[in-house]
């Protein structure tokens, strides 16, 4: 009896001690499991749009920074997010209701727009724009994928109702202003911006609205017309954007199931996996001269820097890099790398969790050689980080809900996307010199 | 010039015989008058200023407070960066005059947006205050306008009843009316007329018998009234 004591009080202090001699981190006792890990993350960083929606009119700040102004981009992410959090019984369903019912109320009557596309910014308070904003396609669009997806998840009431007014609301021919391609955007005060989307970037999902529009549809003349840039980065072939920023190949794709889907001869999917790596592979490329770049530290998409906020990206493309990471843009690439995502989460969360996650997860970014660590979090990477993790975690729930609208299933039947193939339709592909 | 001289004399003279000597014929009256007037304007206008000072400075100082400035210089820097970012071949290494000029130039806008939207708040919150001033000042007509309509009414109604040959009516006005050193005066007058014609009255009764003495009598209280049968 005596004996069976001392065993087990000796056990006792054993397992005391190599729990003692384990590292500290914050929320340890999920590193053992991925899911539970990459869960606690997703729950963490949906808190955003919980804490930084307006209470009275839904719109979601920019960031977490004070005097932020509201982004419907950071909005419409937020509507889905809201509905996904819902979805698991992370949020009341009363509350999530009241939310989107709320939300979707202010973008219909309250917040400012024109020919059914809105200000970039707005006034959370008010809905009003500020800071003389531009009116945004690439905004609009990816509020009205983020209102359909929530639609989705409550099916015949009024938020459905509302989030299609929405869209149907939107005028997406107007923002050719009588050309082929799609204008970035407009001001009362100076007419159409002089940007296009005249190249692969992420406005695949604004091109997927604006041909499915069911009220006001683009021709398919606009899907053909913009430019297909392809060029090789350590054998791989990718059609590039022009900052090779990470988020370019992801956005879309939160929304946007290609897997199966061929444009002629462009897998946007197997393209977004190829660039994730490429991105990977240009930071280890530097990894001599940045202290922050490892086999599982890795991850260059535009998002706050030292110096600012800088389209940080790899090649091809532009490639502009200075050792500043974005753990949003790991996060949001697991649907394609999920091992080399996974382990540079695991790491991440790991080795800076002190200093790189806070109450609402990963923060924007940091940077090793300048001991810069951000103190913010953007309303749209922590959009797609949420969305990304719950295509991840949930058997592609939100790829499913918005593969399941009509406007996509016009938008693919257009451009010829299932087969592969399309008689006649010649994308305007251009390889590298 | 010379058709225009019967009118300037014609002028004149309506001029000179409707000028005013003295501004004050009842000074009580009239001193009265401008203070409950100037009193009046001066609660409406203070409340006005008073709305538009703090309305206005107030959404000033808060919007131009040492933080927000701090606030809205980050914002401004961080909405050029992201313009830039989305055109990066414009984006240079270096912040160059030009980041500058685009970040200055977003902050005088923003300044003109908060300014713009400080009066279109300032005007909100002032229309229903401008309602209830408008309450009290069409509140403080009534009350200044009955102090004078109530009298003239009184007059109005006791002159009827004396025209149909009730000497009997006294004029009472209530305690803060107007005119009331004028109906002090209508008063004393009714009763010397009454009393005159009481007496006239009583010297008829008094001399049936006797219409000589009655006739002497009435012949002597008569001749101290004048009227515009002597003329």
């Amino acid at each position: 009896m005596r004996k069976h004591n001392f065993s087990s009080r000796l056990g006792l202090a054993l397992v005391l001690i190599f729990f003692r001699l384990l590292p500290a981190v914050g929320a340890a006792p999920l590193l053992n499991d991925d899911a539970e890990l990459l869960k606690t993350i997703q729950k963490d960083t949906l808190q955003y749009f919980l804490k930084r929606s307006d209470k009275n009119t839904g719109l979601t700040r920019d960031s977490s920074q004070s005097g932020s102004p509201a982004s419907i981009a950071a909005t419409g992410f937020s509507l889905a997010a809201i509905a996904i959090g819902q979805s698991h019984g992370w949020i009341p369903e009363d509350w999530s209701r009241d939310y989107l019912k709320k939300t979707l109320k202010t973008l219909l009557h309250r917040a400012e727009q024109h020919k059914g596309f809105f200000y970039h910014f707005l006034d959370a308070r008010s809905g009003k724009r500020v800071w003389m904003s531009e009116v945004s396609s690439i905004d609009t669009a990816l509020l009205v994928a983020g209102a359909l997806v929530a639609a989705q998840y409550f099916p015949g009431t009024e938020i459905e109702k509302m989030a299609w007014d929405i869209y149907r609301r939107v005028d997406w021919p107007w923002m050719m202003n009588g050309r082929k391609l799609i204008c970035m955007g407009w001001t009362p005060e100076t007419g159409f911006l002089p940007y296009y989307w005249d190249m692969y970037n992420e406005h695949l999902i604004l091109q997927a609205l604006a041909l499915g529009s069911p009220t006001h549809p683009v021709g398919q003349e606009a899907w053909k017309a913009w430019a297909r840039h392809e060029d090789v980065y350590n054998d791989k072939k990718i059609v590039y954007s022009y900052s090779g920023s990470l988020f370019t190949y992801q956005f879309p794709q939160a929304f946007i199931d290609f897997r199966g889907l061929k444009d002629n001869a462009i897998d946007y999917f197997e393209n977004s996996r190829k660039a994730s790596l490429a991105n990977r592979e240009y930071s280890l490329s530097f990894r001599s001269q940045h202290k922050g770049y490892s086999e599982n530290s890795w991850g260059l998409s535009a998002s706050l820097g030292p110096g600012g906020y800088k389209a940080y990206g790899g090649k091809p493309g532009a490639g502009l890099q200075d050792g500043t990471l974005a753990p949003h843009a790991v996060i949001a690439s697991i649907v394609f790398t999920p091992e080399e995502s996974l382990a540079a989460i695991r790491f991440f969360y790991r080795n800076y969790a002190k200093n790189l996650y806070g109450y609402f997860g990963f923060k924007s970014a940091f940077n090793l050689d300048k001991k810069w660590w951000a103190e913010e979090y953007l309303g749209i990477d922590q959009g797609i980080s949420v969305l990304m993790l719950e295509n991840f975690l949930n058997d592609g729930a939100v790829w499913k809900k918005f593969m399941a609208l009509e406007p996509i299933k016009r938008w693919i039947q257009l451009c010829g996307l299932t087969s592969g193939k399309n008689p006649g339709n010649e994308n305007n592909i251009i390889p590298a010199s | 010039m010379l058709l225009m001289a019967p009118f300037q004399s014609l002028f004149q003279n309506i001029l000179s015989k409707n000028r005013r000597r003295h501004f004050f014929i009842n000074k009580p009256l009239q001193i009265r008058y401008l203070v409950y007037i100037t009193s009046l304007l001066f609660v409406v206008t203070s409340a006005i200023i008073i709305s538009l000072y703090f309305g206005i400075w107030g959404g000033v100082l808060d919007a131009f407070s040492d933080t927000q400035i701090r606030e809205d210089l980050l914002i401004a820097t961080r909405l050029t960066q992201y313009e830039s970012a989305r055109v990066p071949q414009e984006t240079p290494s270096v912040p160059s005059a030009l980041t500058f000029f685009k970040q200055a130039e977003k902050l005088s806008l923003r300044q003109r947006e908060i300014f713009k939207s400080i009066l279109d708040q300032t005007h909100k919150k002032l229309l229903p205050s401008l309602f209830v001033l408008l309450g009290f000042i069409a509140w403080g007509s009534i009350f200044l306008s009955h102090k004078i309509a109530g009298p003239l009414y009184r007059f109005d109604a006791t002159l009827k009843e004396i025209k149909e040959g009730n000497l009997g009516m006294r004029i009472q006005l209530r305690k803060f009316d107007e005119a009331q050193f004028l109906s002090d005066r209508f008063n004393e007058t009714i009763e010397t007329l009454d009393f005159t014609f009481s007496r006239l009255k009583n010297i008829v009764r008094e001399n049936e018998a006797n219409p000589e003495r009655m006739k002497s009598r009435l012949q002597e209280e008569l001749s101290k009234i004048k009227t515009s049968a002597e003329a």
